[in-house]
């Protein structure tokens, strides 16, 4: 079935796509926003709505778009009367409800709206694997150049901000690395898998992982298994390769619940 | 010789001040014990010394190259890392290094030596998560400690713990203190932990601070006064204790 290139295409972009979000989710999931992946994803939507619309290249705006948002949720303080997450509910809210009234007011709402909103892996073209594939090394040299600094904000941030650790600066760096990483995948992949890639192989992974490490490898095989898996079945049995992929990651999930009480 | 000065400090959230006009003076090799009843602006006032949050007016100046380490109360520790105790006391020492260093064996070492110190070696390779509350605060105390200090800050050291546990912790403290010198800052609710350990009382009420020798602050009128209860001091095998309410009634 990979003898056609428009699937190898695919699956490549899959595997760079599904390696830097599994592994970053993680982050998110620990820090409990797993709701900031959907909002980055939504925001990346957003700013290829307006590219659409305005005529700019869509990859660019979606990057700034999501870039912009992930700084914005990092350098807010945090509101003292709602919970962190509301405020990501919030940027979910809007996102979602400005990208479908840019492209309701768009003469061109037809099957590259479509593709904004759901987008396509077997649409993939080659130049944009690459560079997927490319922001999938940049996201894995920032990972092993700092990971320990990620951590050390996610464990706690106010302990490491006092002993001089600038935390805000890593925070924001983690986030951006997030920002990035959605917005060049969800013009390829979609909003849904997107989201779900940053969510839940993490969790899958942190049900069954007993050490930090085989977590984030956990994870980031998990991920690859579900759109290489996805791929192979959407091909067999005439499926979107998407949701396929999504409903065997969420299917994961119960399953590594089970295992793990199974072991406790 | 003064470690840390606040002069004319004014803390609080947004525009709600919760004390003004403080100023005072941590020395080094001093215990402070900052104590005072529910919503005086205790953690306020510790959170932005620490520079977590930034004062309403006035300022904190800390010594230059003075390091300061901090153990929060556990409860706000995440708990859903697969992270162990020996990975957390190397959080400790990664704080110290910038961004591009590495920790290698030896900095491993160090982190077993530091645990071993609060009498806790053999946590290191157990999850933080699956330990007990005392457990986890010798560990976070380890964690502290690995910076190798000049102020250690704590909040709450205490809380939560058996009198066990409680009694191992503060004489670890006091070893710490008496033996390298530390300068040793603890917010607390217990006024018998500040009693028997801290060297100066930072008495903390209605916006205004009373702050020095623990003898000098602590006295049962003001005590009274200030938590609206009649409170006894007395002692009780070289140990200061406080009783609180009227004769009969219940007593802590």
């Amino acid at each position: 079935m990979f003898e056609a290139p428009f699937m190898r295409v695919a699956l490549l972009a899959s595997v760079a796509a599904s390696l830097p979000l599994s592994v970053l989710g993680v982050y998110l999931v620990i820090r409990r926003v797993v709701f900031l992946g959907l909002v980055l994803a939504n925001a990346a939507t957003v700013g290829a709505a307006v590219a659409q619309v305005a005529n700019w290249p869509p990859e660019i705006a979606a990057v700034i778009a999501a870039v912009a948002t992930s700084f914005c949720l990092g350098a807010l303080p945090a509101p003292r009367h709602v919970a962190a997450e509301s405020v990501i509910g919030w940027a979910y809210a809007a996102a979602t409800s400005l990208t479908v009234l840019i492209l309701a007011g768009a003469a061109r709402a037809d099957a590259d709206t479509l593709h904004l909103l759901y987008g396509n892996v077997l649409a993939v073209s080659r130049s944009h694997a690459n560079g997927l594939i490319a922001v999938a090394i940049g996201v894995g040299v920032v990972h092993v150049l700092f990971g320990s600094r990620f951590l050390l904000v996610t464990f706690d941030a106010e302990a490491a901000q006092v002993a001089g650790v600038r935390t805000r600066l890593w925070s924001t760096s983690l986030n951006l690395s997030i920002g990035v990483a959605a917005a060049v995948t969800v013009h390829e992949i979609g909003a849904l898998l997107t989201f779900a890639l940053l969510t839940l192989p993490p969790m899958t992974a942190l049900l069954i992982g007993r050490r930090i490490r085989t977590v984030f490898a956990l994870s980031a095989f998990i991920g690859l298994g579900a759109v290489w898996l996805g791929l192979v079945a959407a091909f067999q049995f005439d499926l979107p390769p998407g949701p396929l992929s999504v409903a065997l990651l969420a299917l994961a999930v119960p399953v590594a619940g089970i295992a793990s009480h199974w072991r406790s | 010789m003064s470690i840390l000065t606040a002069e004319r400090l004014c803390v609080g959230y947004g525009r709600r001040a919760l004390a003004q006009e403080l100023s005072f003076q941590i020395d080094r090799g001093e215990i402070l014990g900052i104590v005072g009843p529910n919503g005086c602006g205790k953690t306020t006032l510790l959170r932005t010394i620490l520079g977590l949050m930034a004062p309403l007016a006035g300022h904190v100046h800390r010594e230059a190259g003075v390091t300061v380490t901090y153990v929060p109360q556990r409860e706000r520790l995440e708990t859903i890392l697969p992270i162990t105790a020996l990975e957390i006391v190397l959080m400790g020492r990664a704080a110290r290094f910038g961004a591009w260093q590495r920790m290698g064996q030896r900095d491993r070492d160090a982190a077993r030596r530091t645990l071993a110190r609060v009498d806790a070696e053999a946590l290191g390779p157990q999850l933080f998560r699956n330990l007990s509350g005392g457990q986890q605060q010798r560990v976070i105390l380890a964690r502290a400690l690995a910076a190798e200090p000049d102020v250690l800050v704590l909040d709450e050291p205490t809380a939560g713990m058996d009198i066990g546990s409680e009694a191992t912790i503060l004489d670890f403290l006091r070893d710490l203190n008496r033996s390298q010198g530390a300068t040793i800052l603890i917010v607390t609710h217990i006024l018998p932990l500040v009693l028997n350990l801290a060297t100066n009382v930072m008495l903390m009420d209605a916006g205004t601070i009373l702050c020095g020798p623990v003898n000098d602050v602590v006295r049962e009128d003001r005590l009274t006064a200030l938590y609206g209860v009649p409170v006894h001091l007395g002692q009780v095998a070289g140990r200061r204790v406080l009783v609180v309410g009227r004769a009969g009634a219940s007593d802590v």
